[in-house]
């Protein structure tokens, strides 16, 4: 598999070529264009080696992160007996970074910042803990570990943090961490900063590794647009 | 007349420079400045008749208003920016045509026809909604991107997101076809449509969507009050 990360930083998307057999799986929606010799598979986003038990439990999980998280559950495989050419981009304008997964680590990725990924990256699905959900700024995650290429997309531009000790960052900024980091949902200072400080919730990380963050947060841009749309 | 594209890619602004006497038709509402000596005249956009102009503006998010702008006495200009950020493109036409998905086109001189002979679609399932406009004739037509512009010159066959295209050049047939094997996969995997695009020819593509940038906010909106 090859791939190029073009038009960056503003809108950038990724094209891919895949060779016979080769595979790569990619958030829906994301497709550009194809070669008509790649055909998609459409799936539900649960661990391949999950049972038929656990493919429930996935999809009930997946309609309550359809629900909060606004994330579609279904994830298409591309792939061709000959080969071919797939170009996959986000919706929001911003960047594709690119990360090889290998070795037992792992990446936690905000749901709407995955992309796509190759190879035998797998994900399940965590939650940021209960307390994301008050502030309306869902930090839901999806892990992802295995062996392969993975492409996270940014609103705006990312920002690689190499942390050692401790860092916070604003929940509706973070495209990714490394599996490595200890992490913890809280709001910034007491219950008046919570409410009053525009804020919300931040991520507080411990340890090293490398944190993602993007330049503009959807959450904002909502929060921006949502008083213009009277009536 | 000729056009000049500054701030590409991510807000490009278009300069038509218009000589004495020469015109330029826009899409209402592209205008941002021009030069006092420039003329604006507005006409309702009936080529091909008042129902399929009405029928274009809603199918193909085409408006139904055109502002024609004339230098008038002495050269002037004109400049043009679309409603989202992203890039614009110029297609020169020498006696050929030129398919144009509705809400990408944005300007073009009164050597260009602009036409609506081809039948639009609209989708059941995602609500999108497909129309082309055709541009014959010669001179420079201006288009928008969403987001950056690949220019692709096809030999063969290429499958489309319909969200993505652009334009393209006549020599190339199209079908549209589901993006999976069946109308619930394709449903799901939210690609819906796409097209199926074969022959000789040129591909504009645009790398970001409009409709799903609108899911993505809009699934974050409050519902509209009315």
């Amino acid at each position: 598999m090859q791939f190029q990360i073009e038009h960056g930083p503003a809108f950038a998307w990724l094209r891919v070529q895949l060779g016979a057999g080769e595979r790569i799986t990619a958030e829906a929606g994301a497709m550009v264009r194809q070669s008509p010799t790649l055909e998609m598979d459409t799936r539900l986003n649960a661990p391949r080696s999950t049972g038929v038990f656990g493919k429930i439990w996935g999809f009930m999980v997946a309609m309550a992160r359809k629900m909060f998280g606004g994330e579609t559950p279904f994830l298409n495989d591309f792939h061709g007996a000959t080969g071919g050419e797939v170009v996959l981009a986000p919706s929001l304008s911003g960047s594709v970074v690119h990360r090889r997964l290998g070795g037992g680590s792992t990446m936690f990725v905000q749901t709407g910042s995955y992309l796509a990924s190759s190879g035998n990256v797998d994900m399940r699905i965590r939650w940021g803990g209960l307390r994301s959900f008050f502030g309306g700024e869902g930090l839901v995650l999806l892990e992802c570990f295995g062996d392969g290429d993975l492409f996270m997309n940014s609103y705006g531009g990312v920002t690689e943090v190499p942390i050692d000790g401790a860092f916070v960052v604003d929940t509706g900024h973070i495209v990714a961490f490394e599996g490595s980091l200890d992490f913890k949902v809280r709001s910034i200072g007491g219950l008046k900063s919570f409410l009053f400080s525009g804020e919300g919730l931040v991520c507080e990380f411990q340890g090293r590794g490398t944190v993602f963050i993007q330049s503009r947060n959807m959450d904002s841009l909502v929060s921006w647009l949502s008083p213009m749309l009277g009536s | 007349m000729h056009y000049e594209i500054q701030y590409r890619p991510a807000h490009a602004l278009a300069f038509a420079h218009l000589q004495p006497g020469e015109s330029v038709r826009a899409e209402a509402s592209a205008m941002v400045s021009m030069t006092p000596n420039v003329a604006v005249e507005t006409q309702a956009n009936t080529g091909g008749g008042l129902l399929k102009s009405l029928k274009r503006s809603m199918l193909g998010g085409e408006s139904f208003f055109t502002n024609r702008f004339t230098a008038v006495g002495s050269p002037g200009h004109v400049s043009f920016a679309p409603d989202l950020c992203g890039d614009l493109l110029v297609h020169e036409l020498t006696g050929t045509q030129l398919l144009i998905q509705g809400s990408s086109y944005v300007s073009a001189p009164d050597s260009v026809q602009i036409d609506t002979k081809f039948q639009g679609f609209k989708g059941f399932f995602s609500g999108e909604s497909l129309f082309f406009l055709s541009a014959t004739g010669y001179g420079p037509v201006l288009m928008n991107a969403f987001g950056a512009v690949e220019t692709l010159d096809l030999n063969g066959e290429l499958i489309v997101d319909t969200g993505h295209l652009v334009a393209f050049t006549s020599g190339i047939e199209y079908t549209v076809t589901k993006a999976g094997k069946g109308w619930i996969q394709s449903f799901l995997s939210g690609e819906g449509l796409v097209l199926r695009m074969r022959g000789q020819g040129r591909v504009y593509i645009q790398s970001r969507n409009p409709a799903e940038y609108g899911r993505a906010i809009g699934a974050e909106l409050p519902p509209r009050r009315s």
